[in-house]
């Protein structure tokens, strides 16, 4: 028998990955999952976005177009996937909030509003509405935070700066598990005399322990404490992404880091296995069945050239939305760009439609006409696809 | 050098553990791709900060888009090393081989020299760091050992490294007689430094002229059929990845295609059908500290595979964390507080598992985690030896 023969190889270590991985390895199956590189849900806000066309993320789904790949998944596995995300990051001490049924609002560093499900439980205080007072603590040198973003959008708000000696949002998170810092900081933080009804962090109040530290502080202020994500480096983002991953490992998955798939072996309608680059000699993994889950364009699933667009790793046929000049709208912020719909179909069991393999399923962002912004439904379509896929190669493999 | 490639979304940066404790490192993304853009053949480099990265490599580990920061670095901190004069500390860790070969061969006295508090005193003088305490030297260096131990059909040619050999020839030993039990014939080549000191410390002429040495050496063991295993993580990096790239040695090719990690190489002779060990119960919990060599090697952590196979044995992976001292780099004074937060962040990550060892493939990370946590720090081949009861000692056959 050899040591390096897998079950399932996966490829792609983003939400979707991640949860095909775990839910397999958590089954018994033997699971090594490549990535290159680190997925763009460590650049994510860490929300679960399930679907933000409806109040009820449910009711939104069934309203989206008869194409969207989220009709190929049963509510059941939708409700499932999303219960199980709970319990695994209350595993691993990210505890997230909210139900599938019910849209909350998180407060942006703009001001704004952004729409989501599930979110960390360091978001759950923020505002629903425009009546809450707030009191941002904002840091001395902080890149990338403008509190009078907010400010102009919410007139009774408050900001106070602290200077924790850095700049940075890793560097502070960094501080905040510190006892001496955290002590020093709450000492300053109580002269403050907030008489607002809520005190508003940037996300950066730690990385292994943000839950905790925003209940100590909600519990010393006496008054509801909640982190506003900021753009990256976002630590609600590598938190999601640490606590997948570990959780994944405890499942009893392998990870190789970078490892960018750059060809197969394969025989009649099998993949057997896949091989990367190496300064040394050609380095493969075997597997008996094999997920997609490399993401889109951003991600490194999807190239486009001037002439078509192209899956990388298996070379998948994929959906292209009408000519190039379709591609783009004019309105550079606009959610209706026709390449948001470009990606993998696939049928119910999320294999690719048109696919030469018979053992390679698919998951995640990759998959065509998602319009993930418009939709508002990443990381929830990660997690329900995935869990499909994840069932499909378990019947595959019996 | 694909710094064109970067989209700037600073993953890299948040997987710095330099950066992370350390506010005068800019971190990768700045000291990499985007000061690469701005510098010139034909000005100096005068950013010293250079020198503050550890080249642990995560960020290129990290890095979505296939950009290798640390390489950037790592070149701008050659060419600052050949415009600048050295510090002292930085000369004696480049020339780390010599002083060692000279610190075996008067082991006792070294010894006792670097324990003092005048010999710590003078260490700190020279810019040299006592945060934990620095290696005992051995006399008898790995070198002077018995060859053959066992015929077999295998044969391997072990590139041991520097700190096996001057500080504990017992764990190369004891690798010697774990791969004999395995049926694998092991020679010891001659060999010096790696050179990855010496590319650490911007002292590039130096590295490649140990890595020319060693490259000849092993090649010829290559051609003869060996293949050569390395159980140092940084010296199987600095073969595999620099030899053949900036070190531009004309075996690297060579040498990369043929060279193993020992784990990595026990495995594939299971994969193969050569063994079929018979692990025996190891009942403890551990926790396996990946070092970050070991991740930018490419191969997964193969050691975690032989463990998986030990009964008895607990084991949990524990991969985020920096020890902080990355060889020579925590050493110096300069970097001190940075080694110690990290290392302080890695063993309290560490405790937090409940567990009763520490294992570590790499020499200096054992060394720093041990140093700070007074745990039991070992090699992985230390828990493979006690499954298969092979003990230091020579056997009488």
């Amino acid at each position: 028998m050899s040591v390096t023969e897998y079950d399932v190889i996966i490829i792609g270590a983003g939400v979707s990955g991640l949860t095909a991985g775990e839910f397999l390895a958590g089954r018994g199956f033997k699971v090594a999952l490549v990535t290159s590189g680190e997925p763009t849900a460590c650049l994510s806000t860490g929300c679960i976005d399930v679907c933000s066309r409806d109040h009820n993320p449910l009711a939104g789904i069934k309203e989206l177009p008869p194409a969207h790949p989220y009709h190929l998944v049963p509510e059941k596995t939708i409700r499932e996937s999303l219960d199980n995300f709970q319990a695994a990051m209350l595993d691993m001490g990210i505890p997230y909030v909210g139900a599938p049924e019910e849209n909350r609002l998180v407060l942006s560093a703009l001001g704004t509003f952004k729409t989501s499900c599930l979110v960390p439980s360091t978001m759950e205080a923020a505002p629903q509405d425009a009546k809450d007072s707030i009191h941002i603590i904002s840091f001395a040198g902080l890149k990338d935070f403008y509190p009078s973003y907010i400010i102009s959008r919410r007139k009774n708000t408050k900001v106070s700066v602290y200077d924790a000696g850095v700049s940075s949002t890793m560097g502070i998170a960094s501080h905040f598990e510190e006892k001496e810092f955290f002590e020093k900081f709450i000492i300053w933080l109580g002269k403050l005399d907030i008489q607002e009804d809520k005190i508003a962090f940037p996300a950066v109040l730690g990385l292994e322990s943000a839950a905790e530290i925003v209940n100590t502080i909600t519990i010393l202020m006496g008054k509801p404490v909640f982190e506003i994500p900021t753009i990256p480096p976002s630590m609600p983002g590598r938190r999601l992404f640490n606590a997948l991953k570990d959780y994944f490992r405890k499942k009893g998955g392998d990870i190789y880091w970078n490892w960018p798939v750059i060809g197969v072996e394969k025989s009649g309608k099998i993949i057997e296995a896949v091989t990367t680059t190496s300064t040394g000699r050609p380095n493969s993994l075997n597997g008996k069945a094999f997920i997609l889950a490399t993401g889109s364009f951003v991600g490194g699933g999807l190239t486009a050239t001037r002439e078509a667009i192209i899956e990388n790793v298996f070379n998948l046929p994929v959906h292209v939305p009408g000519m190039r000049e379709t591609w783009f709208d004019n309105d550079y912020f606009s959610f209706n760009h026709g390449i948001g719909k470009a990606g993998i179909i696939a049928d119910s069991s999320l294999l690719p439609t048109g696919s030469p393999w018979e053992n390679i399923f698919v998951c995640g962002s990759i998959l065509a006409d998602t319009e993930i912004l418009k939709n508002g439904c990443g990381h929830g379509l990660a997690l329900a696809t995935a869990h499909v896929a994840a069932k499909s190669c378990m019947e595959y493999i019996r | 050098m694909n710094f064109e490639h970067c989209i700037r979304c600073t993953i890299c940066v948040e997987n710095c553990p330099v950066f992370r404790v350390n506010p005068d490192f800019p971190g990768p993304k700045q000291a990499g791709p985007d000061a690469q853009r701005f510098r010139s053949d034909r000005e100096k480099v005068e950013d010293e900060w250079v020198l503050l990265c550890s080249q642990c490599k995560r960020c290129e580990m990290a890095c979505p888009c296939g950009v290798e920061p640390a390489q950037i670095i790592l070149r701008a901190q050659q060419r600052y090393g050949l415009e600048h004069p050295h510090s002292l500390a930085h000369l004696l860790f480049a020339n780390n081989y010599y002083l060692s070969t000279l610190g075996s061969l008067t082991a006792p006295i070294a010894n006792m020299i670097a324990s003092t508090e005048m010999g710590k005193k003078a260490f700190r003088a020279m810019g040299i760091s006592t945060h934990i305490p620095f290696p005992k030297f051995r006399f008898r260096k790995l070198h002077n050992e018995n060859k053959n131990l066992n015929r077999g059909r295998r044969k391997v040619a072990f590139f041991y490294g520097c700190f096996i050999n001057f500080y504990r020839p017992d764990i190369g030993r004891k690798i010697i007689r774990l791969l004999s039990s395995l049926n694998v014939d092991v020679v010891l080549p001659p060999q010096w430094c790696c050179g990855l000191p010496a590319l650490g410390n911007g002292n590039l002429d130096l590295a490649r002229s140990f890595a020319q040495k060693n490259a000849s050496s092993l090649s010829n063991y290559i051609d003869a059929g060996y293949d050569v295993i390395y159980t140092c993580t940084s010296c199987g990096l600095c073969l595999l990845h620099d030899y053949p790239d900036i070190l531009e040695i004309p075996q690297g090719k060579k040498i990369a295609e043929n060279s193993y990690d020992v784990h990595e190489y026990i495995i594939k002779l299971i994969n193969e059908g050569y063994i079929k060990p018979d692990f025996g119960e190891v009942r403890r919990k551990v926790a396996y500290h990946i070092p970050c060599h070991l991740r930018a090697l490419d191969i997964g952590y193969p050691a975690a595979k032989l463990m998986a196979m030990i009964p008895g044995l607990e084991y949990e992976i524990l991969d985020d964390a920096c020890c902080g001292l990355s060889g020579s780099y925590g050493f110096k004074k300069s970097n001190e507080s940075t080694a110690i937060q990290l290392g302080n962040r890695a063993v309290s990550l560490i405790k937090k598992t409940g567990a009763e060892n520490i294992v570590a493939d790499c020499g200096s990370c054992r060394m720093q985690l041990g140093g700070i946590s007074g745990m039991t720090s070992l090699d992985p081949a230390e828990i493979l030896c006690e499954s298969l009861r092979i003990t230091g000692k020579k056997s009488r056959v």
